[in-house]
C-alpha cells in the first residue's frame, strides 16, 4: 500500500522566534523528498514534529488521510516513522547487536536472523559482535538506519545524514536509499549541501525563516536557484583564486611532528612535516576524529610536544604555550567556538582580552585597562559587522555566525602572519560562512598565511592553493589544490589511495 | 518520566538572593527540628539566632568567629573560583598555627614590638608551605588536590597534638597537653576593654579589599576567571596554567595560616589541641554561601558564625549538644546547593502513559 505523509499547517512558535510558520506539505511514497534550508530555517523543528520529539503549536500531521497523535518519538515509532538523527544514539562500549536488541522485544536468535536478511538484502558489511566504538561513522550511520528497518518503516527521515560521511560513504548511503525507495518506504532527507539534493532527491522543499518557500522537482533545479531560493538573496559567488606562490618565501614549517597519548580518545600523529608559504592557505582535510584536534593543538601551543621543530619566521617555537606564540604573530581560531575559542558567560570584551599580546595594552602592569579593551572590543564589532555594538554584552546571546566573527575578529585585528583555524564555519548558514570565507580570502591577498583544518571539503576546495588529508594520524602527499577534486579527498579521507603503485 | 534540562540564562540578581533563600528554609527547617525535639520552635530559635547577639558581648563574640571563616573563605574563593578545589583549609590554618606559635613560644620570655608581625608572617608562610604541597603535587603528579589537601589536614592536627604533649609541652603545666602561654607581645591587641574582639579583623578586611581587587581588577583574577569558566579555553589563551595552580594554593593557604594565627594570637594565647573548631571546613560553606564574592563573603561568615554562637547558647539555655551549630551549618550548605540546583537546571514531567512502554 503506498504511503502519503501530509503535514498540514504546522506552527510552532517559541519565544522570540516562529520556528515554523503554517508548513503544509505532502509527501508521498516511490519518491525521495528532501528538505532544504539554512541552520535555523526550521527543518529541524518540522522534522521533530514528526518524529514525535516536539509537538506543534498548531496544526495536524496525516499519515495515509489518518491524523495522527504525535506525542513522543514512541508515538512515532508505533505510526512506522523511522529517524535517523545528525548525532547517532549508539551506545559506543556495546557491541552492534547489543545496541539493537536494546530496544525491541523479540529474542535474539529470531533478531539475529532478521538483522542478517537486512545486510544481505542491502549488502551492509558490519560485524555484529564488535563494540560500536570500532566502527566508522558510515557503519554506525548504517546501524541506526538498521534499527529503523527492523521496525518495517514507511516513513524514513534522514537528518543531515553525510555531514560524517565519506564520499565513498555517501554514494553508498545514497544506493541503498534509493533501495528504500524502491521498495516503498517515503524518504525525506534533511540537508543544507545542494549538490545532493540534485543527485538524490525527486522532489525538493525549500525553507527559510520557518516558512516553505518553494516545491520543486529537482529536475527543474540548478545548485544557483537552490542556493538562491534557500538564501533568498543573489550569493556572490566566491571565486577560487589563482596565486603564484613559487617566488614566496616559506614562512611556517613543521618537521617531524609526533604525537603519542595514552588517552584512547585521543589520536597519535606519526612523522607530519609540512610547510606554508607566504600569502598561502594549506588546507587539511580528513573525517573528523582522525588526528585534527591532536594537529591544532600542538601547532597552537596547547600540546608541547619533544623532538618536533616547528619554525615560524625563522625561530624555532615548538616549546613556546599559545601566548607566546602569538607574540610571534600567530593567531588560532579552534573548532570549538562555546568552550574553547570563547567563553559564553564572559562579556564580549572580556572573551576579546583572551587575546592578550603584548602591544595591545590590555593588561598594563598586571592590571585590568578596561577601556583599552572595550576600545578595540567596539573596533572589531563594527569591522568584522557583528551585529551588536554593545562589548557589555554575554557571549552566549550572540549567534554562532556572529561569536565567529568576533572571535575570527579577535584573531585577525592583531594582523598576524599566519592565521590557524579549524572548521571555523562548522554549524553556521551561508550568509556567515561566505563572509568568513571573504574574509580569509583576503587575509591571502594580504600576504598572510592560513592554515585551514576542515572537515568540509567543499570549503577547502574554495579557499585552499594546497591541500593534503589527514587520516589516522598521518598526513597524505600536499597537493596543489588544482590537482585535487572532491573525488580524490573522499578516497583520502577514507583510508584510500589515489598514487597509483 | 522527569526530564532535567539547563537553564540558559539565570539572572544574576536571583544568583545573590537564593543564599537568602537557603537561609530562611534553614531557619525553618531547624524550627522543625526544634519542635521534633519538644521545644517550642520560635522560642529555640530565638535562643540560637537573637540571644547570642542581643548585646555587646555577644556581638563582639560574633565578630570574633567571623573573622577566621571570613579569612579563610577569601583565600578558599581564589581555589574555587579557578577551578582547585583545596579543601584543606583546616589543616593549613593548623600548620599555619603551628609555625606562628612555634615562633611565637621562641619568643615567650621576651617583648617587642617585632613580635607580633614575625609571628604573622611565620603563620601566613606555614599555611603557604602546607598549601604548596597538594598544589605541586597537582601540577607535577596530575594527583587529586581534593584527597592530598584532605588527607594533609590530619597530618597538621597530628603533629600539632605531638607538639603540645611532646616537645612544646609546657614544662610548667602538669603535662597538660598545652603550650606556654604566648607573652604580651605575641598578642593580637585587644580593640575594646573587655571584649575578645582582636586586631585580627582588620586582617580579614584587607584581604576581602584585596581580592576584590586582585580578583575584578588585574591580569590574574581575569585568569582565575577564566580558567575556572572554561579550562579549555585558558589553555588555549595560553595562561600559564601550573603558575595559577601554585599561586591561587598559596593566596588560600595564606589566609588559612593567618586565622590559624589569629586565632592562637587572639582569644586562645597557646597552642593546644582544639584550636579550631573546623573553621577551615566550615569555611567552605561561607564560601559558597557568599557567591565567592568577596563582600558576599563577609556577610555569610557573620551568618555561619553566628550559627556557631547559637548552638553555644542553646547548649546552655536548652541543653541540646552544641554540635547543633554544625547541623545548621550542614543545612545551609544542603539548602543553597538544592536551590542552586533549582536555579540552573529546570525539572520536567512529561506525562507518560500506561501503553507507552510496550512497542
Amino acid at each position: 500500500m503506498p504511503t502519503d505523509l501530509r503535514v498540514s499547517n504546522i506552527s510552532k512558535i517559541y519565544p522570540g522566534c516562529i520556528a515554523n510558520d503554517k508548513v503544509s506539505l505532502q509527501f508521498k511514497s516511490g519518491k525521495i523528498y528532501a528538505l532544504l534550508g539554512e541552520n535555523g530555517a526550521g527543518k529541524s523543528t518540522l522534522v521533530k514534529i514528526l518524529s514525535g520529539v516536539i509537538s506543534p503549536d498548531n496544526g495536524e500531521v496525516f499519515l495515509n488521510e489518518k491524523s495522527l497523535k504525535l506525542n513522543s518519538p514512541l508515538d512515532a515509532k508505533k505510526n512506522k516513522i523511522g529517524m535517523v538523527f545528525q548525532h547517532f544514539n549508539l551506545f559506543e562500549t556495546l557491541s552492534v547487536f547489543e545496541n539493537l536488541s536494546i530496544d525491541t522485544n523479540e529474542d535474539n536468535k529470531n533478531l539475529r536472523v532478521k538483522i542478517n536478511d537486512i545486510l544481505k538484502k542491502y549488502n551492509f558489511s558490519i560485524d555484529l559482535d564488535i563494540p560500536v566504538l570500532n566502527l566508522s561513522a558510515g557503519q554506525k550511520q548504517k546501524v541506526e538506519i538498521i534499527r529503523c528497518l527492523l521496525r518495517n518503516p514507511k516513513v524514513l527521515i534522514m537528518d543531515e545524514p553525510t555531514s560524517v560521511l565519506t564520499e565513498q560513504e555517501t554514494d553508498e548511503l545514497f544506493i541503498s536509499l534509493k533501495k528504500f525507495c524502491d521498495e516503498g518506504i517515503l524518504i525525506i532527507y534533511i540537508t543544507h549541501k545542494l549538490k545532493e539534493v540534485l543527485s538524490l532527491c525527486d522532489e525538493v522543499a525549500v525553507m527559510r525563516k520557518g516558512k516553505v518557500v518553494s516545491v520543486s522537482q529537482t529536475e527543474d533545479e540548478k545548485i544557483e536557484t537552490l542556493a538562491n531560493k534557500m538564501v533568498g538573496q543573489k550569493l556572490a559567488k566566491i571565486k577560487k583564486k589563482n596565486n603564484n606562490l613559487k617566488n614566496k618565501v616559506e614562512i611556517f614549517k613543521v618537521k617531524h611532528l609526533n604525537f603519542y597519548s595514552n588517552d584512547p580518545f585521543e589520536t597519535n600523529l606519526e612523522n607530519i612535516n609540512f610547510s606554508v608559504k607566504k600569502g598561502e592557505c594549506l588546507g587539511i582535510a580528513g573525517i573528523s576524529g582522525n588526528g585534527q584536534n591532536e594537529l591544532f593543538q600542538i601547532l597552537s601551543g596547547e600540546i608541547i610536544t619533544s623532538n618536533t621543530s616547528i619554525i615560524f619566521r625563522n625561530k624555532e617555537i615548538a616549546q613556546l604555550n599559545p601566548k607566546q606564540r602569538r607574540e610571534y604573530l600567530m593567531a588560532f581560531s579552534p573548532e570549538d567556538r562555546i568552550s574553547q575559542a570563547a567563553v559564553p558567560e564572559l562579556k564580549i570584551y572580556e572573551n576579546v582580552a583572551l587575546n592578550n599580546f603584548k602591544s595591545s595594552n590590555f593588561f598594563e602592569k598586571g592590571l585590568v585597562n578596561e577601556k583599552k579593551i572595550k576600545e578595540h572590543s567596539k573596533k572589531i564589532l563594527t569591522d568584522f559587522s557583528v551585529n551588536t555594538d554593545n562589548v557589555e554584552l554575554k557571549s552566549q546571546f550572540l549567534s554562532g555566525g556572529n561569536l565567529q566573527k568576533l572571535i575570527l575578529g579577535r584573531e585577525l585585528i592583531t594582523a598576524p602572519e599566519l592565521l590557524i583555524c579549524y572548521n571555523p564555519t562548522w554549524g553556521l548558514d551561508v550568509g556567515a560562512i561566505n563572509y568568513i570565507h571573504e574574509t580569509l580570502l583576503k587575509i591571502n591577498d594580504q600576504e598572510k598565511s592560513t592554515i585551514l583544518i576542515s572537515t568540509d571539503t567543499e570549503e577547502l576546495l574554495k579557499l585552499s592553493d594546497r591541500i593534503a588529508v589527514i587520516y589516522k594520524g598521518k598526513l597524505s602527499r600536499i597537493m596543489p589544490s588544482e590537482e585535487v577534486t572532491p573525488e580524490k579527498l573522499g578516497v583520502l579521507m577514507g583510508g584510500g589511495s589515489i598514487d597509483k603503485n | 518520566m522527569i526530564k532535567i534540562e539547563k537553564r540558559n540564562d539565570v539572572p544574576t540578581t536571583l544568583y545573590f538572593l537564593t543564599p537568602f533563600i537557603a537561609i530562611f528554609l534553614t531557619i525553618i527547617g531547624g524550627g522543625i527540628i526544634f519542635y521534633f525535639l519538644g521545644f517550642n520552635p520560635i522560642e529555640a530559635l530565638k535562643f540560637f539566632f537573637v540571644t547570642p547577639i542581643s548585646n555587646l558581648y555577644g556581638f563582639s563574640e560574633l565578630l570574633l568567629k567571623a573573622t577566621p571563616l571570613c579569612l579563610i573563605a577569601i583565600g578558599l574563593s581564589f581555589c574555587f573560583k579557578s577551578n582547585n578545589w583545596n579543601i584543606g583549609a583546616e589543616g593549613q590554618l593548623t600548620f599555619g598555627a603551628i609555625v606562628g606559635g612555634g615562633v611565637a613560644l621562641l619568643f615567650y620570655d621576651q617583648e617587642g614590638f617585632y613580635i607580633l608581625p614575625t609571628i604573622i608572617i611565620a603563620g601566613a608562610l606555614g599555611g603557604m608551605f602546607f598549601a604548596l604541597i597538594p598544589a605541586v603535587l597537582k601540577t607535577y603528579f596530575n594527583t587529586n588536590e581534593i584527597l592530598v589537601s584532605l588527607m594533609l589536614v590530619y597530618v597538621s592536627k597530628l603533629l600539632l597534638d605531638y607538639l603540645v604533649v611532646g616537645p612544646w609541652s609546657n614544662p610548667e603545666g602538669f603535662n597538660f597537653p598545652e603550650t606556654r602561654q604566648f607573652s604580651n607581645s605575641a598578642r593580637m591587641p585587644l580593640l575594646f576593654e573587655g571584649l575578645r574582639i582582636h586586631a585580627g579583623i582588620f586582617l580579614a578586611l584587607l584581604a576581602v579589599m584585596l581580592s576584590w581587587f586582585v580578583l575584578y581588577k588585574t591580569y590574574l583574577g581575569f585568569q582565575i576567571k577564566v580558567s575556572g569558566l572554561s579550562l579549555k579555553t585558558a589553555k588555549y589563551a595560553g595562561f600559564k596554567g601550573k603558575t595559577m595552580i601554585l599561586v591561587v594554593f598559596m593566596i588560600s593557604g595564606a589566609c588559612a595560616g593567618l586565622a590559624g594565627v589569629g586565632e592562637i594570637t587572639g582569644p586562645i594565647g597557646q597552642l593546644h589541641r582544639m584550636i579550631s573548631p573546623d573553621y577551615g571546613f566550615t569555611a567552605i560553606i561561607v564560601a559558597f554561601l557568599g557567591r565567592l564574592n568577596p563582600f558576599g563573603i563577609i556577610f555569610a561568615s557573620l551568618i555561619v558564625a553566628l550559627t556557631y554562637l547559637g548552638a553555644e547558647t542553646a547548649q546552655i539555655f536548652l541543653q541540646i549538644p552544641k554540635y547543633t551549630g554544625q547541623v545548621f551549618q550542614g543545612m545551609i550548605l544542603f539548602f543553597l546547593l538544592a536551590s542552586d540546583y533549582l536555579l540552573f537546571f529546570k525539572i520536567k514531567i512529561l506525562s507518560l502513559k500506561k501503553n507507552d512502554l510496550r512497542h
